[in-house]
């Protein structure tokens, strides 16, 4: 692909809302505009790219963009001085494929003459015309939280049913500009069945994949026939089929979640089956499944995440008989091995970088700790954060290295990457500068153990957004709390068991202890009521949690507050 | 070398795959072993040469060639790996049950060859089971034939790559709960389970002949005829019609087998099997004229009102009528001891060794198109073997070694307490489950959490 | 083996008179009282050895010799040469009678409304008439324990045997009142409850079931002083348990509920008996110590765990037994109780030993349930409760050629072998007409 043109054509569009912004907003009476759009970091020890041993140079930037790199740059008047004497600068990272900063559709309501076995495809969460920027919210906690970590650009995929749109490339930078890279980088894909109607379960899922992969298909054979002949029948190429013909066509990934390694055999068993092209995200177990991704040639993206060590913690040294040994021999070896698959990806030669869904930005600096100490080199480390995922999602000449006529993304840190006491002190994202406070003493304070405030700062009232994983699939609804008199309640809506539709019930018992918050609704049932507890913990506008229900057991429960009360 | 079989094997329309699974075979002679061939009566402390994988000789006094295990298996009886008609052991997902017809779905598609169940089946001498979808639907989808090469992690390794494809068909209770009475779409009778497998054929037949007529007009100077819509539903049915897909129907009633097998008779269709067929002794010499016979339960009854009118005998009367009669487990708990479940047919109807061991080798073999690869001992089949303590008709036989392929996957001696494939990193605390037995039987599996997880507790049925 | 059966039936038919009436065609065979003598057989007694050339003498529902060369004095001669006596089989725990088709509910009767119900009475809901009676006693299985379940006190349990119109007729002289042990096991894959959880559960559980335990010792005591209580049956029940009148069956299976269950019932000086049991081969030294006698079951069962070796439920009746339990075992099952010695013949292939397995379907279930003055043995003397066999019952190629309960001579009939009988040559066949 010519480089240059895809670089100007990506650039156009920023760059025109920039002298929009220029003309239009000469003042600002929030004081808070930046004065200029041009930076030098001076001095600073600067890696380039994975390999690069570091040098001293100074970065100019301009406008979003990397005008030199060197020690001799000649600096312009505007640019504001950002003293790199003791700073460390690296590419900025690259999210392969994230959510940060989307919300979830809302449920299609189901018409009248629903039909389960044969459902409308935007019903049955097959929505493949849509594009994660119109669920793209450019302000959020997750997108701070995420930046803060290092990371300048994400893949953000739309959330949905089994095909629930194509993602889009986007830049963490200002809230305000149009942040967007590349709309339709990847056409997402995942075994999300649907609830209650087809396709149910994985297999039908499968079979509806290939379905719609092989009408396509014939649509363009039936498209091509009535553009050459006359008197041929109009074609009627359906939304989903029309929004899946680049696949087809081979010109758009798939970019296709699976998380485990039969899940990722079946991926690639589809993908060999029907020839698209393929990215696989949010890899979590995959040692065994190693040399197929590497023989298909398949790119990954991992989780950015390694297991919870709470069950090697609880392993107790003594009073356990020989048959409890046995099985924490059996935990600990499959811990270890989690711990090493990086490292062996690494190895293979495979092409590999992250994926921020499901992980905690807070435990970035950890997890990549573990990886490393387990086997996976800092190069791969370093690239599997900039340059790979950059070339998996065609970017290379944008973004991925510290190069002249490359995106302003950046991340300047207290120390060499790695290191443990290594923090970040500024991130550049799309020329943003975006400045973070240096803790003096140990860095090992976790974020999350700062004393929270009082539990008045927890913002619980207005209309919460909830999913809930369960053996039926997932479900969810809205949850509105509200205050009356001191005592907290509202009501929920939840997936009406006994047919389709939601069905909607007073809240009882409501409490909030801290960040906890925790109360109980009742669902009528087959002639029975059961009592649905939720209790989940606050942060921010997140919470997570569980839902329990008597003889079933307990199920995640995620929540986020859409339209928060305002306080009276 | 290989390429050229691949080659050849996309030409023959085989699909993809054959060669990809990388399939261990193995070499071994047993020695001194009374073996029941099945087919060819027993043999007396005689030794078997296995090669590659394939039974190449049966005799006295055989020595192994160079480089090849022998075992002593004095006193102890050989006989051909069990075969289990109806399972759903290694099956991530048995029903996608949101449509009468779900021909499309593939059981392939969703195979775990990580289940334990495939390694307790071992441990009982199973060798390789028909992994079906449920029974929701009128028409399921079509299944997987599995070898049990226990320890792969690729599903590929443990589907029968060479075995003809299979459909599950489901009469009567399940399909009619599901879709009627659940779902108020037909069936919700009996009447609408035929309407619906005809109606289901004659679309079929349509989707044929449009797809005939494009082949036809395509490549025919200015053509105006579009391609047809593809439906793997429909195309599945007409290889049905075509006689390329064994039928594996679930059936109790007299009624609903009949109805079948006047269904069959109108649509030309010769390759059906009857599956659990309660009362297929009702209707036995209908069976044993028009179908490939049934696959039945040694001895389940009354635990649904259609198949409160059972008998024990079911077996031996459809055996006596001359329909090929096999004996299957549908449970991950009955699987385990099939041998038991065929000696039951020495009890109520007093069938002969032979007759009682056909019905979990050769027979079920047959009814899923493998006999001339699998099921007996001969010279020339895959060497699928299993080694008893006792003769496999006794109560108190133990199975001792499981060979598929020539390859030991199961010895008593060396089995190791946790076979376990694969452990969750953050496993806390290893679950327990007790009444398994109850949750073995998942001919119904997926269709409660299909309606409702709250629900599902009050839907019980099972079968 | 056919045409051995079809003798049988022939000489069933010579035996009886011929009732010909216009509208009924055949006869219906009735299990017959008398006095009957079993002609030298092998008669293995469980008790006393096994005896050859031996012959049994039954009269007034007893057996009233075992011996040689016992004159026939009247009674009906059975030749037995060639073939085997044992005992009547023992089921110790099943929902026998008490439900016909188990996916009808209107048919379903072992479990009722409540958590707290002990006073509701198995032997009440028997029916008499249920076709899986006949189906099973023709399997050598002539006694059953039939257990209610569900909840905490689900319920009383009853000893019957399996002849007889009325419950009463039926009723075997014991019961014992169920428990169903708060469990910290998962109950399924669809159980997600958290470990956490599972635990708070069993605790919660557990603490519920001692306030109610400590209600009915109140109840007790206060009743025993002569306070005049407010009618309360279920206390009152439970009460009999206290007092040690009725055994309280404790279903328990996961190892840690089982040593949870052993300390629970210590200091209370209460009859028990644990049920299940399925990882009782995990705490055995424990159950052993302890002395409390087991009923286990079914033995062709899954591994409660996917690390546990694949015969664990096969082995464990033998593990208990080796640690020194006594031990019988059960089917759990409703219509399928006829498998009951095919599960024996497991427990005693991997590990309990045909004669300790024959034990545990005959005279140790007789013991623990109070009852081996009558039961468990082929001794004059006890009831007249036995099966005549081609060979060994656990085998499936031995066929049971005579089952008497009670002294009553039971048809060897049920509607399976009816369906036999009119199916295996159908009339018309294939062709119609």
């Amino acid at each position: 692909m010519n480089k240059q043109f895809l670089k100007a054509g990506m650039l156009g569009l920023l760059v025109a809302g920039w002298l929009s912004q220029a003309a239009m907003a000469q003042s600002d009476p929030t004081g808070k505009r930046r004065v200029t759009s041009t930076y030098a970091i001076t001095n600073a020890t600067v890696f380039k790219a994975p390999g690069d041993p570091g040098s001293k140079a100074t970065i100019l930037i301009k406008d979003g963009v990397i005008l030199g790199v060197g020690s001799s740059l000649s600096l312009p008047k505007e640019a504001k001085i950002i003293a790199g004497d003791s700073l460390y600068v690296y590419p900025g990272f690259i999210d392969g494929a994230g959510n940060m900063g989307i919300t979830k559709p809302k449920d299609v309501e189901r018409p009248k003459d629903f039909v389960s076995s044969n459902p409308a495809d935007e019903i049955a969460g097959i929505t493949p015309w849509r594009s994660a920027s119109d669920a793209y919210a450019a302000v959020s906690t997750q997108i701070d939280d995420w930046r803060k970590a290092g990371f300048t650009l994400s893949q953000v995929v739309p959330d949905g049913g089994m095909l629930p749109g194509k993602t889009a490339l986007v830049l963490l930078g200002d809230g305000k500009a149009n942040n967007f890279l590349k709309l339709n980088a990847a056409l997402a894909a995942n075994y999300r069945s649907s609830r209650g109607m087809y396709p149910a379960t994985l297999a039908g899922v499968m079979a509806k994949f290939r379905d719609i992969y092989q009408n396509t298909t014939l649509v363009l054979e039936h498209e091509r026939l009535f553009t050459f002949t006359s008197g041929v029948k109009r074609p009627q190429a359906t939304p989903t089929q029309t929004a899946m013909m680049p696949v087809v066509q081979k010109q758009l990934p798939v970019l296709f979640a699976a998380g485990s390694e039969l899940e990722i055999r079946r991926a690639l068993a589809l993908q060999k089956e029907l020839g698209f092209k393929m990215i696989l995200t949010g890899l979590e177990n995959y040692e065994s499944v190693i040399g197929a991704i590497k023989s298909s040639g398949t790119p990954v993206l991992i989780k950015l995440q390694v297991p919870d060590d709470k069950s090697i913690k609880a392993q107790k040294a003594e009073g356990v008989t020989e048959a409890t040994k046995a099985q924490y021999a059996r935990v600990k070896e499959s811990y270890d091995k989690a711990l090493k698959q990086a490292a062996q990806l690494e190895k293979a030669g495979i092409l590999f970088g992250f994926s921020t869904v499901d992980a905690k930005a807070a435990d970035v600096q950890k997890t990549l700790k573990a990886m490393m100490d387990n086997g996976l080199s800092q190069k791969a480390a370093f690239a599997a954060l900039t340059t790979n995922p950059a070339a998996i999602l065609g970017v290379s000449g944008l973004v991925g290295t510290i190069e002249k006529g490359k995106l302003a993304n950046l991340v300047l840190t207290t120390d060499t990457l790695f290191k443990e006491e290594t923090q970040i002190k500024h991130v550049i994202a799309d020329g943003y500068v975006f400045d973070y406070e240096i803790k003096k003493k140990a860095v090992k304070a976790e974020t999350s153990a700062k004393p929270e405030t009082a539990s008045n700062a927890v913002q619980v009232e207005g209309v919460w957004e909830y999913t809930s994983e369960t053996p039926a699939g997932s479900s969810g609804g809205e949850i509105t709390l509200k205050r009356e008199n001191g005592a907290l309640g509202g009501t929920i809506t939840y997936d009406d068991p006994t047919g389709s539709g939601k069905a909607s019930a007073p809240i009882k018992n409501a409490s909030l202890t801290g960040k906890t918050i925790s109360f109980e609704f009742d669902v009528a049932a087959g002639g029975m009521s059961l009592t649905v507890t939720i209790s989940g913990e606050i942060n921010g506008k997140n919470m997570d949690g569980s839902l329990s229900v008597p003889q079933m057991g307990s199920f995640p429960v995620k929540a986020t507050l859409s339209s928060p009360s305002q306080a009276n | 070398m290989k390429k050229h079989i691949y080659l050849i094997a996309a030409f023959l329309g085989l699909g993809v795959g054959i060669s990809q699974a990388q399939v261990q075979k193995g070499s071994v002679l047993i020695k001194n072993a009374t073996v029941l061939t099945v087919t060819k009566g027993n043999l007396e402390s005689s030794d078997v040469l296995v090669q590659n994988g394939i039974i190449i000789q049966l005799g006295k006094n055989l020595t192994a060639p160079a480089g090849v295990n022998t075992i002593d298996a004095s006193g102890k009886y050989l006989m051909p790996g069990i075969i289990d008609a109806h399972s759903h052991v290694g099956l991530d997902v048995v029903n996608e049950a949101s449509a009468p017809i779900t021909s499309e779905i593939r059981m392939k598609d969703v195979v775990n060859p990580t289940d334990m169940g495939i390694y307790r089946a071992l441990a009982g001498g199973v060798t390789v089971s028909h992994a079906m979808h449920g029974s929701a639907n009128v028409v399921g989808g079509q299944n997987a034939t599995l070898k049990h090469r226990w320890g792969s992690m690729d599903p590929a390794d443990i589907i029968m790559q060479d075995a003809p494809r299979t459909i599950k068909f489901a009469l009567g209770e399940n399909p009619t709960r599901v879709h009627g009475r659940g779902n108020g779409i037909q069936p919700r009778s009996r009447m609408g389970v035929e309407a619906v497998i005809r109606n289901g054929f004659n679309e079929a037949i349509q989707y044929k002949k449009a797809w005939e007529t494009y082949q036809l007009a395509k490549n025919q100077k200015g053509n105006t005829t579009p391609p047809p819509a593809y439906s793997e539903r429909l195309q599945t049915l007409a290889d049905i019609l075509d006689g390329k897909i064994i039928i594996h129907c679930h059936s109790y009633r007299a009624d609903e087998i009949y109805m079948l097998i006047n269904v069959i008779k109108d649509f030309n269709i010769k390759k059906v099997v009857f599956q659990h067929t309660n009362e297929g002794f009702k209707v036995a010499p209908e069976i044993a004229e028009y179908t490939m016979g049934a696959s039945v339960f040694a001895d389940w009854w009354a635990y649904k009102m259609e198949v409160y009118y059972s008998t024990a005998f079911n077996a031996a009367i459809l055996q006596k009528n001359g329909a090929l009669t096999s004996i299957n487990s549908d449970s991950a708990e009955l699987i385990r001891h099939l041998y038991h479940e065929a000696a039951k047919t020495q009890r109520y109807g007093g069938l002969t060794d032979e007759e009682a061991l056909a019905m979990i080798t050769i027979n079920p073999a047959k009814q899923l198109g493998i006999e001339d690869k699998v099921g007996s001992i001969e010279v020339g089949k895959q060497a699928d073997l299993v080694i008893f303590e006792g003769h496999p008709l006794s109560s108190y036989a133990v199975p001792q070694m499981t060979f598929v392929d020539g390859v030991k996957y199961f010895d008593i001696k060396k089995d190791n307490n946790d076979q376990r494939q694969w452990v969750a990193a953050t496993e806390m605390v290893e679950p327990i489950f007790l009444r398994a037995n109850e949750e073995a039987h998942r001919c119904m599996q997926d269709v409660d959490a299909y309606f409702e997880a709250f629900q599902g507790a009050f839907l019980k049925e099972k079968h | 083996m056919n045409r051995m059966y079809k003798t049988f039936c022939a000489l069933l038919l010579a035996l009886l008179p011929v009732v010909a009436m216009a509208q009924i065609d055949g006869e219906f065979v009735k299990p017959r009282n008398g006095k009957f003598l079993l002609k030298n057989a092998t008669v293995v007694t469980v008790t006393k050895g096994t005896l050859a050339n031996t012959s049994v003498l039954l009269e007034n529902g007893k057996i009233s010799k075992v011996g040689t060369n016992l004159s026939s004095d009247g009674a009906e001669v059975i030749d037995c040469t060639g073939l085997f006596i044992y005992p009547g089989i023992i089921d110790g725990g099943t929902r026998l009678g008490l439900v016909e088709v188990s996916s009808v509910p209107e048919t379903v009767d072992y479990a009722d409304v409540g958590n707290v119900t002990p006073n509701m009475q198995a032997l009440t809901t028997v029916n008499p008439n249920s076709e899986a009676i006949g189906v099973t006693r023709v399997s050598g299985v002539t006694t059953v324990l039939t257990v209610p379940s569900g909840g905490l006190f689900p319920g009383t349990a009853a000893l019957i045997n399996l002849n007889g119109y009325t419950p009463d007729q039926m009723y075997g002289g014991f019961k014992a009142v169920a428990m169903i042990f708060p469990s910290s096991g998962r109950r399924g894959r669809f159980d997600r409850r958290s470990d956490e959880d599972v635990k708070k559960d069993g605790e919660k559980a557990l603490k519920e079931a001692n306030d109610i335990w400590d209600n009915a010792k109140s109840y007790l005591e206060l009743k025993k002083s002569g306070a005049t209580l407010a009618y309360f049956p279920e206390m009152e029940q439970l009460s009999k348990v206290i007092s040690g009148e009725l055994p309280l069956l404790i279903e328990v299976n996961a190892a840690s509920d089982i040593q949870q269950a052993i300390k629970w019932v210590e200091g209370k000086n209460i009859k028990v008996i644990f049920t299940g049991v399925a990882e009782g081969w995990r705490v055995a030294d424990e159950i052993a110590k302890a002395k409390i006698p087991v009923v286990t079951g079914p033995v062709q069962e899954l591994p409660t765990r996917s690390s546990d070796r694949y015969d664990a439920p096969y082995a464990n009746a033998g593990l208990l037994a080796k640690a020194g339990v006594k031990v019988a075992l059960r089917t759990d099952d409703e219509e399928n109780v006829r498998n009951l010695p095919f599960h024996a013949a497991f427990a005693a292939a991997y590990g309990l030993g045909k004669e300790e397995a024959l034990k545990a379907v005959t005279i140790n279930p007789a013991e623990i349930f109070g009852v081996a003055d009558q039961y468990g043995s082929v001794e004059a003397g006890k009831r007249a409760n036995l099966i005549v066999s081609t060979g060994d019952p656990f085998e499936t190629r031995s066929q049971i050629m005579h089952v008497f309960i009670d002294g009553y001579r039971i048809p060897m009939s049920n509607r399976h072998i009816r369906l036999y009988q009119e199916f295996l040559e159908r009339s018309p066949g294939l062709k119609a007409n």
